[in-house]
């Protein structure tokens, strides 16, 4: 419960910072705090934790931007929950899960994006997205350090004690 | 079994796979509940998207979201200003020199060509009144509303911002959206138009999408009309597009929008003179029938701070 609510206010303090401050430079047009502090979330709180955040996350985005409902939506779900998915299975407790994370969702997101553009029969010109991969992976990259060590802290892997609900006894 | 090892080491060490450990209170639910969950989840955007995409059923959801957050966008707007301002001071200050001494001499220049201007714009206004001229519709004949722009473009092809102007402040979808500074009657040179129109926010699509184009004529040469558009790259350089190769258009002119006469069905929505950028480079190949028109536009549409939205006068 206490974890739902930090990570709705985390999640509500980067869409704000989406909209309103990283985007307002060219510099930092393609980056993206909000899917880079949802996957840091999904990663530590696992596959349903982050697609439901994943869902509410984009559908704040799409109502701030005045943009196709659902859409954004769509895509943080699936990434908030594969990520969670990582993270239980085999990324716990590794250095580079988080940027490995990023890296590939980010690709996947923008071409996401494409596609479902292209399939609701808006400009999707691929050249474009193509030629800003680069540098939202860079960005993306960068931001990790900051906000996954930022989440990291809101939201300490569980403890042992936590995890462990049976023990099998051997032999 | 190997000698100097225990049964102990022998278990752990057998070939028998441990089930893979559990660590998260979600990995504890079965497979079953994360299926449905993700599964609902991804239905309920598809349903998002068919109602949104195909039915305006779910505007007042959105407006009244969008009016919900604007004041925490504004908010953050402010309380990153000051950084934003103490970078831009550093940045200014670093070509503040040469600029200065380039812009003396614009002044100088601007200071001249302003009172030939002024003393056109009088023998202008006599000789409408004297002809009882009928001209096409210009800024002056809209009201204008100023407002913020309270959400930029998202990535590298949204070229769209949400300004907090909606239909209470008469704002229609296809309303002309300007820079508040620079152009004629206090308004500035060319943004862009709504294209979804809420009660109190509104997105406008810029003149650098895609889907965006205008009907534009040079201003000291009217006979040549072309539409400006996107350029194939970046989002800086716009083209003058379909311009003939007999009007002669000049690197340093301005182009402005043309505008048109009457109200027929293909009436433009664009008022006639609205600035839109000035002639980067001209060149012509003899394959091709018109002229290849390189301009810069005179907004910066990557940091747009307010804009002034052209609504019907009220009674019209």
């Amino acid at each position: 419960m206490m974890d739902g609510v930090k990570a709705a206010l985390v999640l509500f303090v980067a869409v704000l910072l989406q909209l309103s401050v990283l985007t307002e430079y060219r510099l930092f047009r393609t980056a993206s705090i909000v899917l880079v502090a949802l996957l840091s979330i999904a990663l530590l709180r696992g596959s349903i934790f982050g697609a439901v955040a994943g869902f509410m996350t984009g559908f704040l985005l799409d109502t701030g931007t005045l943009g196709t409902l659902g859409i954004t939506s769509l895509l943080l779900t699936l990434g908030g929950f594969w990520i969670g998915r990582y993270g239980e299975t085999t990324a716990r407790d590794r250095f580079h899960a988080p940027y490995v994370s990023v890296a590939v969702v980010t690709a996947l997101y923008l071409f996401g994006q494409l596609v479902l553009q292209f399939m609701l029969g808006e400009p999707a010109p691929a050249g474009l997205v193509a030629h800003g991969v680069p540098g939202a992976l860079v960005l993306n990259l960068i931001l990790t350090l900051p906000v996954y060590a930022l989440i990291r802290r809101l939201f300490p892997p569980l403890e042992l004690g936590d995890r462990i609900r049976e023990v099998r006894l051997l032999g | 079994m190997p000698r100097n090892r225990t049964v102990r080491l022998a278990v752990l060490g057998s070939s028998v796979q441990r089930a893979a450990p559990s660590g998260f209170p979600s990995s504890r639910s079965s497979a079953l509940k994360r299926r449905i969950v993700v599964g609902l989840l991804v239905l309920a955007s598809l349903v998002l998207i068919t109602v949104s995409f195909r039915s305006s059923a779910l505007d007042g959801v959105q407006g009244t979201g969008a009016t919900v957050l604007r004041p925490f966008e504004v908010a953050a707007d402010r309380i990153a200003r000051p950084f934003a301002d103490t970078i831009g001071w550093f940045r200014g200050l670093v070509d503040a020199k040469n600029e200065n001494e380039k812009l003396r001499g614009q002044n100088e220049a601007l200071r001249r060509q302003l009172i030939l201007d002024e003393g056109a714009l009088q023998e202008n206004v006599q000789l409408r009144k004297a002809l009882n001229f009928v001209g096409p519709p210009s800024i002056a004949d809209f009201d204008k509303v100023h407002t913020t722009v309270v959400a930029n473009s998202q990535g590298a092809v949204d070229e769209s911002v949400v300004i907090g102007a909606g239909t209470s402040n008469g704002v229609q979808t296809g309303s002309v959206v300007v820079e508040p500074l620079g152009g004629p009657d206090g308004s500035g040179a060319l943004v862009g138009t709504v294209d979804r129109v809420f009660s109190h926010e509104s997105r406008v699509t810029l003149l650098t999408d895609s889907e965006s184009a205008v009907t534009a004529t040079d201003v000291t040469n009217p006979s040549v009309i072309g539409a400006v558009r996107r350029g194939g790259g970046s989002s800086d350089v716009l083209i003058l597009d379909r311009v003939p190769k007999i009007p002669v258009v000049r690197v340093g002119d301005t182009i402005v929008t043309a505008g048109s006469l009457g109200t027929g069905p293909l009436e433009s929505k664009f008022p006639r003179g609205i600035p839109i950028g000035t002639v980067a480079s001209r060149s012509a190949s003899d394959t091709t029938l018109f002229q290849n028109i390189q301009l810069k536009p005179l907004v910066d549409f990557s940091s747009i701070q307010n804009v002034v939205v052209l609504v019907p006068k009220k009674g019209q």
